[in-house]
């Protein structure tokens, strides 16, 4: 856009309030990649989050909970492609689901009481909002429908006609639950803080 | 311990508070202009405005010895305001920036002011005697977004700012002819203008709301909006600092936080009360809120607990249909978020008495 010489119609809207002035300013964020502000974060390969699923399964088998859930959340796969966050991604709900309610509580507050717990639980915080975003993408159709199956790794006989409306939600419903409890826990042992800092953080999963 | 002693001014949010050397006047950002309370006994009244910007005043800040008052405001404008015997004189100060002015504080020694701004840079401003003008000098390297806040260290030439592009830096804001040559410090030890003597982050790299140096100036606190404070060790000049110590806490973001000898940092923040963080160079906690600790401490709030009779109990649900009490206040002194802390006074290289000011148009004076 030029320099506004005299009053027109145009000039007395308010559509130059649109105009992205920082577009216009050479060492602006736009003009910046700000990414380079941060340290860079180790690069994670589908295979390694599919060796970390490995891991995992084999402590769940073993019984223990506690350690599959810090495994996964020491691990977070910050930068990688889509299909090794969204493996990830799996993995942890995978967890989450094997944890029974009474257990969530006591096993959440020793992982605080622990040396980087609060970092753990961010990184909980982070997979629980991802986790409810896929959900809610998939049971309006616009998103993909990958993730929302993935929440029921027991086959059920649903998760074989999932295409019909009412066994999607169905299974939607039941991953929502179980993330809904997990973030209310979570919000219990860590406080609005981990909330806070989970929409701060530039190390997205 | 003395209950807080609060000041509910308005209703309208205080964007920042100084009072002067005497503790008698209080300057108020509010709005457009700069308001000067004057105590009269345990109160304060409204005594003077200080008209001059047209756009909201962002910070204020009165140097305790000149009195000179210095202001800021999205204007792009700071003024620097002269006591007179017919009231104060406004200078206007060339910023150069082209966008909002943030933050402003006067150097230790008076002679300069930094001004944070959205422009991306720190305008350094000092007193051009041939001209008879207040200059600015820019700090902008490497700076990538607007600056939230500036704390000046005891030497008068380092400056530490706060940035949302969620970096604490420091910088050497050194000018000739006004400044004495600094004490070599763990910072640096030559110190042209604009050298960056650190930049530092937290792991989730939140905005920085707010930045201090310690009273030595050895160490730097600084609060995230990822509910974190953070305290940085320097050891020498290009060296890694020693120690990066920061804690996650389980509340809301910080707004502000000063420094309480070496060893003690107290912020406030989102959560309208003030906090207190205990430890030193092996490791900090948080050790509680500043109000808790005392009993009886919340005037008009405290006391109503226990006055909760069963007859008042009985009327409530006659009156309203329910029993539960009036719950639409806090059960803080602050109403709403805690924007600033300044210390109020100081004994022995402690502070004693530190005010607050926040969204909901009231100053406390509390005791440490």
């Amino acid at each position: 856009m030029s320099i506004i010489q005299q009053h027109t119609q145009a000039t007395l809207s308010d559509a130059w309030r649109t105009i992205n002035i920082d577009a216009l300013t050479e060492d602006s964020s736009v003009n910046f990649d700000v990414s380079t502000l941060h340290p860079p974060l180790p690069e994670i390969s589908e295979a390694d989050a599919r060796a970390i699923n490995g891991q995992v399964r084999q402590l769940l088998r073993g019984g223990d909970a506690e350690g599959a859930l810090r495994g996964c959340l020491e691990m977070p796969v910050y930068a990688g492609s889509e299909a090794a966050k969204e493996t990830h991604l799996h993995t942890v709900i995978e967890v989450l689901q094997s944890i029974k309610a009474s257990e969530m509580t006591p096993m959440l507050q020793r992982i605080y009481g622990q040396p980087g717990g609060s970092e753990c639980l961010d990184v909980l915080m982070k997979y629980l909002y991802k986790g409810m975003g896929a959900t809610s993408a998939s049971s309006d159709g616009s998103g993909r429908t990958t993730p929302a199956r993935a929440m029921t790794p027991q086959a059920t006989g649903f998760s074989q006609v999932s295409q019909r409306p009412m066994a999607a939600n169905e299974s939607t419903g039941s991953a929502m639950s179980v993330l809904l409890s997990w973030h209310e826990k979570v919000v219990e042992v860590a406080g609005l803080g981990c909330i806070g800092r989970v929409m701060t953080d530039f190390r997205r999963v | 311990m003395a209950a807080p002693e609060v000041h509910h001014l308005f209703h309208h949010p205080i964007a920042d508070h100084s009072f002067s050397a005497d503790r008698q006047t209080l300057a108020i950002a509010r709005d457009t202009q700069v308001e000067l309370y004057g105590r009269v006994g345990n109160a304060f009244k409204l005594k003077d405005e200080l008209k001059g910007h047209d756009k909201l005043v962002t910070s204020v800040d009165i140097a305790p010895n000149t009195g000179r008052i210095v202001t800021c405001s999205q204007d792009r404008n700071a003024l620097v305001w002269e006591p007179s015997p017919t009231g104060y004189k406004p200078t206007l100060v060339l910023l150069r920036i082209s966008r909002a002015a943030t933050f402003v504080r006067w150097s230790p020694s008076e002679a300069k002011f930094a001004v944070g701004s959205g422009d991306r840079v720190i305008a350094i401003c000092y007193f051009e005697e041939e001209n008879d003008w207040w200059v600015s000098k820019h700090l902008k390297k490497p700076i990538r977004s607007t600056i939230t806040s500036v704390a000046w260290h005891p030497n008068s030439v380092l400056l530490a700012a706060g940035s949302t592009d969620a970096h604490a830096r420091v910088f050497s804001a050194f000018i000739k002819g006004t400044d004495q040559r600094p004490e070599p410090s763990p910072w640096g030890e030559r110190l042209p203008f604009n050298t960056v003597c650190g930049e530092f982050l937290n792991n989730s790299a939140g905005w920085v709301h707010s930045v201090a140096f310690s009273p030595s100036g050895d160490a730097l606190a600084f609060a995230a909006h990822d509910s974190s404070i953070t305290v940085v060790y320097p050891s020498a000049p290009e060296q890694p600092p020693k120690a990066v110590i920061s804690i996650n806490t389980q509340l809301l973001p910080f707004m502000s936080l000063f420094w309480n000898g070496e060893t003690e940092i107290i912020a406030a923040g989102y959560d309208c009360e003030a906090f207190r963080f205990q430890g030193g160079e092996q490791g900090w906690q948080l050790a509680g809120t500043l109000e808790k600790a005392k009993a009886g401490g919340r005037p008009g709030l405290g006391d109503e607990d226990r006055e909760e009779s069963a007859l008042n109990m009985f009327k409530q649900m006659d009156l309203k249909g329910k029993v539960s009490k009036d719950d639409t206040m806090l059960k803080t002194v602050h109403q709403n978020t805690v924007t600033m802390l300044r210390p109020f006074e100081e004994s022995g290289g402690r502070v004693t008495k530190f005010s607050s000011s926040g969204v909901d148009g009231r100053v406390v004076i509390w005791h440490t």
